[in-house]
């Protein structure tokens, strides 16, 4: 097998891209999950905004219009979560996986009713890259990190954006409280379901945002599926990056690079003639996805999970 | 991943009438489902009425058609009641649709490698489904009781990779070489199959299916067992402290509901499609969540909200052949009335 | 020269759905005062300095400050005016450093970056170093040891400029050597113009460290006055509202006559040896523990919460994995043993959190009663559970531990602590036992209700159960115990029989103060984990 030719800068280059709409959603949810609400939704998020913003970027022909329609489309669905969770304060396990069967009903309709099934996939241009002068000729980094879209672009400076917002800002300082040990932010006078409130809302764009990146930005084209399973991926990264935004995205990107890789593998070792079956290259991820998440769980040492993950917050009533 | 509890407690009044707002709000919730239904059709460019005599035709309508009905609803039934017990000890099996297929090869490859026949295989068979589904759940389960590993990302994983080995399986040691393109494995000697219900179409799994009801709800209602189930869901750590043994019944709830699940696929494979191929689960195990949850975790409440999501998905068949409406209005109607059920089943407690 | 009153509350009258928590309370507080306010638990002490705090509104009442009326909406409201408040649960976030947890909460600026941190650093160290409240803000919250989280606490009130304290329970979790620390600052806060309320239910302190008293009883003010002209006896009564004997004041030391049979002789039913094991954060919470109880005795392990009392509690129970040494039950080794085991082996626990997990609050009390035992006879077979035989032995039990309830079908959830803890009782003292674990059986309950846990703990006692009761209150351990022993950091540190039982000695064992003959000399040996 002609292994120069499969890892390099191209591996890289494509690694990162095909990893980019996950890590875009698991920084979501660790923003969510440090508030202190468990969003098991993402799936549901990414779908609904995938769909938005291929609908938008299909009628209006514009990639931005199509980008704006899916953030506001996961913006929606994070309030939507936040009404179950923080409002009506209903369990969050299974208000999560409902939102996602929710959200896999009325796409797979819409979808339909808007482009009717059978016949030709209709599909959207596919972005150009954007070659960013002087930076894109560095050796190794260059190619992989300045010949993307434009939405890579954004995406690596939304990231460290996220990660501001909750360690530079006071809302992220209440957001952190809120998700360890809500009486105590509240008794400082810290509204806790605002401030969860508006993380899902955060939790919301970022995973309608990472939708839109998938379809605008890679595949081009919508179906009932096209997330495949990323959203729980993202789930499980968040656990591997101890509920921190920058190791979360950095774990998720290095997902990507091995994903991009066993495919690789799988189109050099001559598809389905070939020794190993290509299903264990399809399997390959989530297998692994798997693997890091008990790893990371059983190995922690010091428990980084928000203490207050999964409960609502009750005001006690004081003696 | 540990998550604590938030147990919800009802005052005394409320607790009366508590049955009695379960099933007005199904009661609702139906309703609202086939208006949301209707106004969906409209915007499919639809006649509401026109749509619903096709859907009660399609499986109402002949014999034929209700052994559709109790055919499609079997799996979600069996996958439904595992699900339910598992769901009330706070343990959310969300693989049941890998157990399902991980079931379906155990017990299909079984009667393919054997080359035999009788009622004897069949038995065997369906232990082995049993047996694998059980299996492959309890790795999630072990990892939950043991290292408190999230229970739903992991078994949602386990549903890829399970698929990913039928599909091999199915395409290369015991594919059919007859099928083409389409990935299937071999036929099954027809008497391998299960005999079908003289009268109905149907096969005798569906008399499995009902004769699990039963069992389930005495086990629920009256058994320790099933008190120590919901000891379990209501406060986990209570439980440990009077005696449960939180970590095993966790393993053995998720062997429980995965052994369904395997029941259930191989029930697919002999009794409706004859071989293994992607068309034994038409997404069976992620619609038996949505049928647990319906049926509010009780057993007569999971036999009619399987027998209502068959309805939709069968008479939404006849529906969308019929008009030439699309098919995912069904999907549509799904989807907004189990958030419907859980919004209102949260009024119906109180904070 | 009129000192006007710093605080003048009028009339205050609170109520929380049907329960009436403050009838129409008037408090004065005065400048430069120390003014404690006691009560049994539900007198609405803490509800009427919520109120002060801007926790909750009034129904009906006035607040003034320094003669204006006020409107106290929000803990920011009154923050802003200068009051502030330390919870008897510290309201600090553990993960966060104690320069976040200041910030948090504050108004101004969006952004909190390395600058408004060490802004807020440097005003804790000044306000650290004014009042001897020294601490490093940064470290974080769950680095500090529980003297330290108070201290926190506290400087919080101070930074925002607090001239009105109020404490509320704040002793509670101190040791005695951190308690002797704490009260003369107080006193100096209040020498400077400050004025401190002090929450407690301990009544020797309040004697000695108040300026004025005022005692709250089922929601009503009985009386205003100085320590000088009362006593503890006086204040009890006032405080319980019927002559209270030295009995339920626990100082009697006779609630058990000493000429009754107090386990000598008998075997040994609980045996722990070495035992050792790790808390959820990695570090040694236990280290080499080692006790032995006998059948009619109470055995009591005092120690502050935090060293090591939970996971001892959690290894005996069967939900903790000790890391070395043995627990022995009447000669069988338990020690990996399920906690079913245990329980059929014959022991009985009393969980120091009734709520979380003494009961399952949205289960019935009959199911509660017998949870442990369901599926045994006669509560039913492994294939059948009886619901009849559940509703008779509730009925019983409610009857014979006098649980106020409406009847067996009555939630869990809805009975106040006390009742809660007689459910827990019930069920753990209707089995047939031989050991009991009582973790905490008293805590947050009042007079009433911890008379009626020590008469069964005693009761059970002389029934020749082994007792080993785990406890922060001094005054149940000097009542109750045989032989008691100081958990300190983990370590077992000091141990004396009944008649060797002294308050102050234990007090200090707790804080690691170890064998001095008096504890007015400072303290030179102090017990320090190898």
């Amino acid at each position: 097998m002609n292994w120069s030719g499969i890892v390099g800068v191209g591996l890289f280059a494509s690694g990162l891209q095909l990893a980019m709409p996950t890590a875009l959603a698991a920084v979501g949810e660790a923003f969510s999950e440090r508030s202190g609400v468990l969003n098991l939704g993402l799936e549901g998020m990414m779908l609904g905004g995938a769909l938005g913003a291929f609908t938008a970027d299909y009628y209006s022909g514009s990639a931005a219009v199509g980008v704006f329609a899916g953030v506001g489309i996961g913006v929606l669905l994070g309030a939507l979560k936040a009404f179950l969770s923080v409002t009506l304060k209903t369990e969050q396990v299974i208000n999560g996986i409902v939102l996602v069967i929710f959200v896999q009903g009325v796409t797979a309709f819409a979808y339909e009713k808007l482009f009717g099934s059978g016949g030709t996939q209709p599909e959207i241009p596919a972005l150009h890259t954007v070659r960013i002068p002087g930076l894109a000729s560095i050796p190794w980094v260059g190619p992989v990190l300045f010949e993307q879209n434009v939405l890579f672009y954004v995406s690596l400076a939304l990231v460290p954006a996220v990660w501001l917002l909750l360690q530079r800002t006071k809302f992220g300082l209440a957001v952190r409280a809120v998700g360890e040990r809500p009486l105590a932010a509240d008794s400082v006078a810290v509204r806790v379901d605002l401030v969860r409130w508006l993380a899902l809302l955060v939790c919301g764009a970022m995973a309608g945002f990472a939708g839109a990146v998938l379809v605008i930005g890679d595949v081009s084209l919508f179906g009932t599926n096209v997330t495949a399973g990323r959203g729980w991926v993202a789930i499980a990264l968040v656990i591997f990056g101890r509920w921190n935004p920058l190791i979360v995205f950095g774990g998720a990107l290095l997902f990507g690079v091995m994903d991009a890789l066993q495919l690789r593998i799988q189109a050099a070792s001559g598809g389905s003639n070939s020794g190993v079956p290509y299903e264990v290259f399809q399997a390959l991820p989530y297998l692994l996805t798997l693997a890091v998440m008990v790893i990371a769980t059983v190995a922690a040492r010091r428990n980084a999970q928000p203490a207050a993950l999964g409960i609502p917050f009750r005001k006690e009533v004081i003696e | 991943m540990t998550v604590a509890q938030s147990s919800v407690v009802l005052p005394p009044f409320q607790r009366r009438y508590a049955q009695l707002w379960t099933v007005l709000v199904s009661g609702g919730g139906v309703v609202l489902a086939f208006l949301v239904g209707g106004l969906l059709v409209v915007i499919a460019g639809g006649d509401p009425l026109a749509a619903f005599r096709s859907m009660f035709s399609g499986t109402l309508g002949s014999t034929f058609s209700i052994g559709e009905l109790l055919v499609t609803a079997t799996p979600l039934l069996i996958i439904g009641l595992g699900l339910a017990l598992a769901f009330r000890g706070r343990v959310y099996n969300i693989g049941a649709e890998g157990q399902l297929f991980v079931g379906a090869l155990a017990g299909g490859s079984l009667i393919l490698e054997l080359h035999a026949s009788g009622t004897v295989l069949i038995a065997f068979a369906v232990v082995a489904g049993i047996v694998a589904g059980a299996l492959w759940a309890s790795v999630v389960g072990y990892l939950r009781a043991r290292w408190s590993v999230n229970e739903v990302i992991s078994s949602l994983l386990m549903n890829y990779i399970g698929i990913f080995g039928f599909d091999y399986v199915i395409r290369k040691p015991l594919g059919d070489p007859a099928a083409g393109n389409a990935l299937a494995s071999r036929q099954l000697p027809t008497s391998a199959m299960l005999p079908s219900v003289s009268g109905l179409y149907a096969h005798v799994g569906i008399f499995i299916a009902l004769g699990l009801v039963p069992f389930v709800w005495y086990a629920m209602r009256a058994t320790p067992f099933g008190y120590r189930i919901r000891m379990m869901g209501l406060n986990r750590e209570a439980a440990q402290v009077a005696g449960v043994n939180t970590a095993r019944l966790t393993v053995v709830l998720m062997a429980l509901s995965g052994g369904l699940a395997g029941l259930a696929g191989v029930i697919q494979v002999i009794g409706v499609e004859g071989r293994m191929d992607s068309g034994i689960s038409a997404n069976y195990g992620f619609t038996a969540i949505v049928v647990a949850l319906l049926g509010r975790l009780s057993a007569p409440g999971v036999l009619a909200a399987a027998l209502l999501i068959a309805f939709l998905n069968v008479g939404g068949q006849a529906m969308s052949v019929d008009n030439g409406l699309p098919y995912s209005i069904v999907l549509a109607i799904e989807g907004v009335f189990v958030l419907f059920v859980l919004i209102a089943d949260r009024f119906g407690r109180t904070r | 020269m009129t000192k006007q009153p710093t605080v003048f509350m009028r009339g205050i009258r609170k109520h929380f759905g049907d329960f009436a928590a403050l009838k129409g309370v008037d408090f004065e507080l005065r400048p430069g005062e120390i003014h404690g306010l006691l009560g049994e638990n539900g007198a609405g002490k803490t509800t009427l300095m919520n109120v002060l705090y801007g926790l909750h509104e009034p129904d009906a009442g006035t607040i003034e400050l320094h003669g204006e009326p006020v409107r106290l909406r929000t803990p920011q409201d009154a923050i802003a005016h200068g009051i502030g408040m330390v919870h008897q649960h510290f309201m600090l976030v553990p993960t966060l450093t104690v320069a976040e947890n200041m910030v948090l909460g504050e108004k101004g600026g969006a952004f909190v970056g390395k600058e408004r941190l060490q802004q807020a650093a440097s005003r804790l160290r000044e306000r650290g170093e004014r009042y001897g409240l020294a601490v490093d803000p940064n470290a974080r919250v769950w680095q500090l040891s529980v003297g330290q989280q108070q201290r926190v606490e506290i400087l919080r009130a101070l930074y925002r400029d607090a001239r009105v304290l109020i404490l509320d329970e704040p002793t509670a979790s101190l040791t005695a050597p951190e308690t002797e620390q704490l009260l003369p600052r107080l006193r100096a806060l209040a020498d400077e113009g400050a004025s401190i309320v002090f929450i407690t239910h301990h009544l020797e302190e309040v004697l000695a460290w108040t300026d004025r008293i005022t005692v709250l009883r089922h929601g009503e003010l009985v009386e205003t006055l100085r320590p000088a002209e009362t006593s503890a006896v006086a204040l009890a009564r006032s405080m319980v509202g019927r002559p209270v004997t030295l009995k339920e004041l626990g100082v009697d030391v006779s609630v058990a006559p000493s000429t009754e049979h107090r386990g000598t002789g008998n075997a040994p039913m609980l045996e722990v040896n070495g035992l050792g094991c790790r808390s959820d954060r990695g570090t040694a919470a236990l280290d080499d523990i080692g006790v032995s109880v006998r059948g009619g005795e109470i055995v009591a392990v005092a120690g502050v919460e935090g060293n090591g009392q939970a996971e001892l509690e959690e290894v005996l129970c069967g939900l903790r994995q000790p890391a070395a040494g043995t627990v022995r039950l009447g000669g069988d080794d338990v020690t990996h043993v399920t906690t079913l085991e245990r329980l059929r082996l014959g022991m009985g626990v009393i969980p120091s959190d009734r709520y979380r997990r003494g009961l399952i609050r949205a289960l019935p009390i009959g199911e509660n009663l017998v949870l442990d035992q369901i599926g045994e006879r006669p509560y039913g077979t492994p294939l059948r559970v009886s619901r009849r035989a559940i509703a008779a032995r509730a009925r019983e039990l409610i009857e014979r531990f006098t649980i106020r309830a409406t009847g067996p079908g009555q939630l869990a959830g809805e009975l106040s602590g006390g009742n809660a803890q007689r459910v827990v009782l019930a069920r753990t003292l209707s089995r047939d036992i031989r050991v009991l674990v009582a973790a905490q059986p008293t805590r947050g309950l009042d007079v009433g209700a911890m008379e009626f846990v020590w008469a069964r703990l005693d009761e059970a006692r002389r029934a020749g159960v082994a007792i080993l009761l785990l406890s922060t209150d001094l005054d149940e351990v000097m009542a109750l115990a045989d032989r008691c022993c100081v958990l300190y950091r983990g370590r077992l540190v000091a141990e004396w029989p009944r008649h060797e039982l002294d308050r102050e000695t234990i007090g200090l064992a707790m804080g690691g103060v170890v064998g001095t003959p008096s504890p007015a000399t400072v303290p030179e040996q102090v017990v320090t984990r190898a």
